[in-house]
């Protein structure tokens, strides 16, 4: 492709040799321009106060500030908990209601499927600030701020909708004749999906997952607003660590490193699907 | 497509949580827009004012304030990451070591909480200490000065950097996705023809790849529309109110000011406009 056509025209060795420096160079200037951040938060964990001032990579290493962060100042032990119980929670709810909705959506025959999926597509992108001021009166009348009930409600408003429109790009794809022949063999709907489309779509489920996963635990204004003291979230610590005045970088940086390590795991695990489930498998 | 006793059943827990969550809150946010409450004055609502708090928001110059400023970010954002996404999916096509090295940083900043990314540039930015802000020191003496979260239009660029930082290489796998289903036909067919590398680019390529950009630019303009994070983290809307965005201008009102009435309705304005873009956006994907 771009290669055959860029051959062609770098005909002598010189051009191809100019060729060569250029594309080490791009792909370089892009693994910083990517990388450089992620490189930088993951150094100033490790450095003390004075080292983090300077913009250095020549620094004395130490995992004091992990320590801080640990201890009851910030509680971070405590924070990871909440967030993966929120997260675990938001995931096990969300998926099978997702799926549900979108083999139905995908299979049967529905006279207003067009305003459904209208619906899904307009609720993803409500901003987030909008359902504060409902929740935070809902919450307040009924005790619930600050609970972990309330932090998987407002987060079902993102991933429910979400996962939903993703799975249904993906089940869509999924070849009918087999479900077909399970219903000329006599199973009910409920078996089909049970036991054909289920382990068909286990990657589609997979990013599904993950992906509320990622937007759960990253969320911020709603964990800002709704928590406190007992279910606060990783991200609302990290605003905590920050402080108003005289930022401890340092510590924001290993806060960071907390929060950011496990998403970049999991994103690594679903790279290969991470396009179709932003085009929502309808851009081909 | 078939039919089915249990097809509603299928569909009824997704959507009524959908609804529940969603709709139905909107509801109280229309309800609440019509009305008058600031919250330290009264625990509950307020009287009806009709459309008071609308017209309020037309009045406003803060609310226009915030209209240009978002839709200036929405802009800045969008055409940073297509073109660093278009850069990248061009020099990511050829299968290289160093090719799939890119490839697999690319999904890392978008998996990085925003409140992070917001705090991590706004720290590497800092005068002096920020490393950023030495590199650029050094790259451009002539703004040595400048205090690039504090300067009335450095700041907006910079608040939309982290944005576009997730965004070009997320756009850069999208179109690489779409790049790689061209046939190579075409680009034999065109080298055969004579058409050099850049033509190639201009009139075959670019053209190919419109409906892939057209979503991307859809897409990003749907996301950076709300931006509010990164706003909190790294100006709070300064300096004076130089980034306040539509979002963080509706927390302002709610949460710091209490008008929550006023608040409402400026929501509203904004989720008609949501409304009407998420439309255009189905337009696109709904093909049946």
């Amino acid at each position: 492709m771009a290669a055959s056509a860029s051959s062609q025209t770098a005909s002598n060795p010189f051009n191809r040799l100019i060729n060569e420096v250029g594309y080490t160079l791009a792909m370089l200037g892009i693994i910083g321009f990517v990388g450089f951040p992620l490189f930088w938060i993951s150094i100033s964990a490790f450095k003390l106060e004075k080292d983090v001032k300077k913009a250095t990579i020549f620094f004395e290493p130490t995992i004091k500030n992990f320590q801080i962060i640990f201890s009851d100042l910030f509680d971070f032990d405590r924070l990871i908990v909440n967030s993966l119980i929120i997260c675990i929670a938001v995931v096990v709810i969300t998926v099978p209601l997702a799926l549900m909705g979108a083999y139905a959506l995908s299979r049967f025959q529905l006279p207003f499927k067009r305003v459904l999926l209208i619906l899904i597509l307009a609720t993803q992108f409500f901003p987030p600030v909008v359902l504060t001021l409902p929740y935070f009166n809902l919450f307040r009348q009924f005790s619930l701020l600050d609970t972990y009930t309330a932090m998987v409600i407002v987060n079902l408003t993102r991933t429910v909708p979400f996962s939903m429109w993703l799975l249904y790009g993906f089940v869509d794809t999924l070849p009918v004749e087999i479900e077909q022949a399970g219903l000329v063999d006599g199973c009910r709907e409920w078996d089909i999906l049970r036991y054909i489309t289920l382990p068909l779509a286990m990657p589609g489920i997979v990013t599904a997952a993950i992906f509320s996963f990622i937007l759960a635990w990253n969320e911020f204004l709603y964990a800002l607003l709704f928590t406190s003291e007992a279910t606060r979230t990783v991200i609302v610590g990290l605003v905590n660590v920050v402080g108003e005045r005289d930022v401890p970088w340092e510590q924001m940086s290993a806060a960071g490193i907390l929060v950011m390590v496990p998403m970049l795991i999991m994103s690594f695990a679903i790279r290969k699907y991470f396009v179709e489930g932003l085009t929502m498998g309808a851009v081909k | 497509m078939r039919n089915s006793n249990v097809k509603y059943l299928f569909l009824l827990p997704g959507f009524l949580v959908i609804l529940v969550t969603t709709i139905v809150p909107i509801f109280s946010v229309v309800n609440l827009s019509f009305q008058e409450w600031i919250v330290t004055r009264s625990p509950t609502p307020g009287p009806y004012i009709g459309f008071d708090n609308y017209i309020k928001a037309l009045t406003d110059d803060d609310f226009w304030n915030a209209v240009t400023i978002t839709l200036a970010y929405v802009v800045i954002v969008t055409a940073f990451s297509i073109a660093i996404g278009m850069f990248i999916a061009v020099m990511v096509q050829r299968v290289t070591f160093l090719s799939t090295v890119v490839k697999t940083l690319l999904i890392f900043p978008f998996a990085i909480s925003l409140t992070l990314r917001g705090y991590s540039f706004r720290f590497m930015l800092l005068e002096g200490q920020g490393v950023l802000d030495k590199i650029l020191d050094t790259v451009s003496p002539w703004t040595a000065d400048v205090l690039w979260l504090g300067h009335p239009y450095w700041a907006l660029f910079w608040v939309a950097v982290p944005t576009f930082w997730a965004w070009g290489p997320l756009a850069g796998l999208m179109l690489l996705g779409a790049l790689n289903n061209i046939s190579t036909e075409i680009f034999e067919a065109a080298s055969l023809d004579g058409a050099s590398r850049w033509r190639t680019f201009w009139n075959i390529t670019m053209p190919l790849l419109r409906p892939m950009i057209f979503v991307l630019v859809l897409l990003i303009t749907l996301f950076s529309i709300r931006m509010f994070d990164l706003v909190l983290t790294m100006t709070f809307g300064g300096p004076g109110r130089a980034t306040e965005t539509l979002n963080f201008f509706i927390y302002r009102i709610g949460f710091k000011i209490f008008n929550m009435g006023y608040a409402s309705a400026l929501a509203m304005l904004l989720t008609i406009v949501l409304i009407f873009l998420s439309y255009l956006y189905s337009r696109v994907l709904i093909t049946e």
